[in-house]
């Protein structure tokens, strides 16, 4: 599924490879090596904030719709 | 007193309690195909039995569509329709509507079957498979509420990464209605919106993963846009939906493997990516110093003064050359000169005057070496070995020497 600004988070690693292969070609000029660095650090950015560090729930998406949260308490 | 019937009346009467009997009426009876005769009439005649008893059987023309196969003796079958009695010949028999293979090879039959016939309509084709997302946030789950298969699912996918939102669908997995109810939790958790499903449940026989062959699952596994990946029973169970799915997992550790991704590897990766970047950029920037400090002295060698010190330095060799050359110059006429002065000297008047020979010159320094030069009363000077004489002209005679 589509996150956030409509890049995944895969397509953001994509890019940011791209970025570092970019930059490791020796016929870059100097302004646009400049680009890419500051374009591949703002890509490493989105990536570490797309891991919300948050832990999550499992939830329960029961027949009707509703969503609840599994108490995993009882299920060990 | 007794009363006394007809032959055709007992039977008739045996008949009548057979038909008012609901059993007998709608039965499915298992055991061995025996005696088998196809008969020219279209009717099927054959003894079904098993170890303790055998009935006898008939399949009329008309049921012959409850019948798939062929009729072999010896075969495991389990024959459906009605006991009834034949009155003339007063003989009960199985009057048979359908008949179908016995147990596990009745249901592998049937999965062949269906196998089969989805491959033909395309739903296992490779072209319809779609690629599990590699980073996945929400995770959705159609399985049992409770079993193995979700605690495994969640506590691998957890383990790998805690940041992941499972959604469960609790699903009845094996039953009547089963293959309904995962077919419902496929469907709800496309519409709930998650990035992968995993659909299945734990081992069993295969009547209990019997929901996992059915079209139903296959058709919403294959309708379903958000990818999935199926995982039913163990290594070796292979259903329809391992066909149907995107990617097929041995069992559900496998597809939470395969649906999370490892954050610490992945945090990993993301900080190398992020040296690699700083390190590529520095290097950059050590390769610009480097050319602007190559330029500016490339600038400097062709500077004013650096053309200055040139010339200057050409100059200074010059002169040393030419200087040089004059002092060489000077040795070789200096030894010319004594050269030539060595030999002068083999000529040198003195040399004469040594001898005894005179040199005589007028007032005025010429030398006379002819008569003609002086006259009478002329003052001469005559130079010898050791001195010099001055006398008067008496006499001027002229001599022929030859």
């Amino acid at each position: 599924m589509a996150a956030d600004n409509g890049k995944t988070l895969e397509e953001i690693m994509n890019e940011l490879e791209e970025c570092v292969a970019k930059l490791e070609s020796s016929d870059i000029s100097l302004e646009d090596s400049f680009r890419e660095y500051e374009a591949g650090m703002k890509l490493v950015k989105e990536c570490n904030d797309r891991i919300d560090g948050i832990e999550k729930k499992v939830q329960l998406l029961e027949k009707d719709g509703s969503v609840s949260i599994l108490d995993e308490g009882t299920e060990e | 007193m007794q009363s006394v019937y007809t032959v055709a009346q007992v039977n008739s009467y045996i008949k009548n309690m057979f038909t008012q009997d609901y059993l007998l009426q709608a039965v499915s009876v298992k055991g061995e195909i025996s005696n088998c005769k196809y008969h020219s009439s279209g009717h099927i005649y054959f003894t079904l039995k098993d170890k303790l008893s055998v009935i006898s059987c008939v399949m009329f023309a008309g049921n012959r569509k409850g019948l798939s196969f062929n009729l072999q003796e010896g075969m495991q079958v389990v024959v459906s329709g009605r006991v009834d009695t034949y009155e003339r010949d007063g003989k009960y028999q199985l009057y048979a509507t359908h008949i179908k293979k016995d147990g596990f090879g009745e249901l592998y039959e049937r999965f062949l079957q269906l196998k089969q016939e989805l491959e033909e309509r395309g739903l296992f084709a490779a072209e319809y498979k779609q690629p599990i997302p590699k980073y996945v946030k929400t995770i959705g789950v159609v399985t049992a509420a409770t079993g193995a298969a979700i605690r495994d699912i969640i506590s691998v996918s957890k383990g790998r990464n805690p940041f992941v939102q499972i959604v469960l669908y609790p699903a009845q997995v094996q039953g009547i209605g089963a293959a309904h109810s995962v077919a419902e939790g496929i469907r709800a958790l496309e519409q709930f919106g998650v990035d992968v499903i995993i659909v299945g449940r734990g081992g069993g026989s295969l009547e209990d993963l019997w929901a996992f062959n059915e079209e139903e699952v296959a058709q919403a596994i294959f309708d379903c846009k958000v990818p999935t990946i199926s995982a039913v029973g163990h290594e070796t169970d292979v259903t329809i939906a391992d066909y149907v799915a995107d990617r097929r997992a041995e069992t559900p550790t496998a597809a939470a493997q395969m649906a999370t991704f490892d954050v610490a590897t992945y945090i990993h990766d993301i900080s190398l990516l992020q040296d690699r970047l700083s390190a590529l950029m520095e290097h950059k920037v050590d390769l610009a110093k480097m050319s602007v400090r190559n330029a500016s002295m490339l600038l400097m060698n062709r500077s004013p003064k650096s053309m200055i010190a040139d010339r200057r330095y050409a100059t200074m060799q010059a002169e040393e050359r030419l200087s040089h050359a004059m002092a060489d110059s000077l040795t070789r006429s200096k030894n010319k000169l004594a050269l030539l002065a060595g030999s002068l000297n083999g000529v040198s008047p003195l040399e004469k005057l040594s001898q005894g020979y005179s040199y005589t010159e007028n007032a005025d320094g010429k030398g006379i070496s002819d008569v003609t030069n002086v006259a009478i009363e002329d003052i001469i000077k005559v130079h010898v070995k050791n001195g010099a004489i001055t006398a008067k002209v008496k006499d001027v005679v002229k001599i022929e020497r030859q």
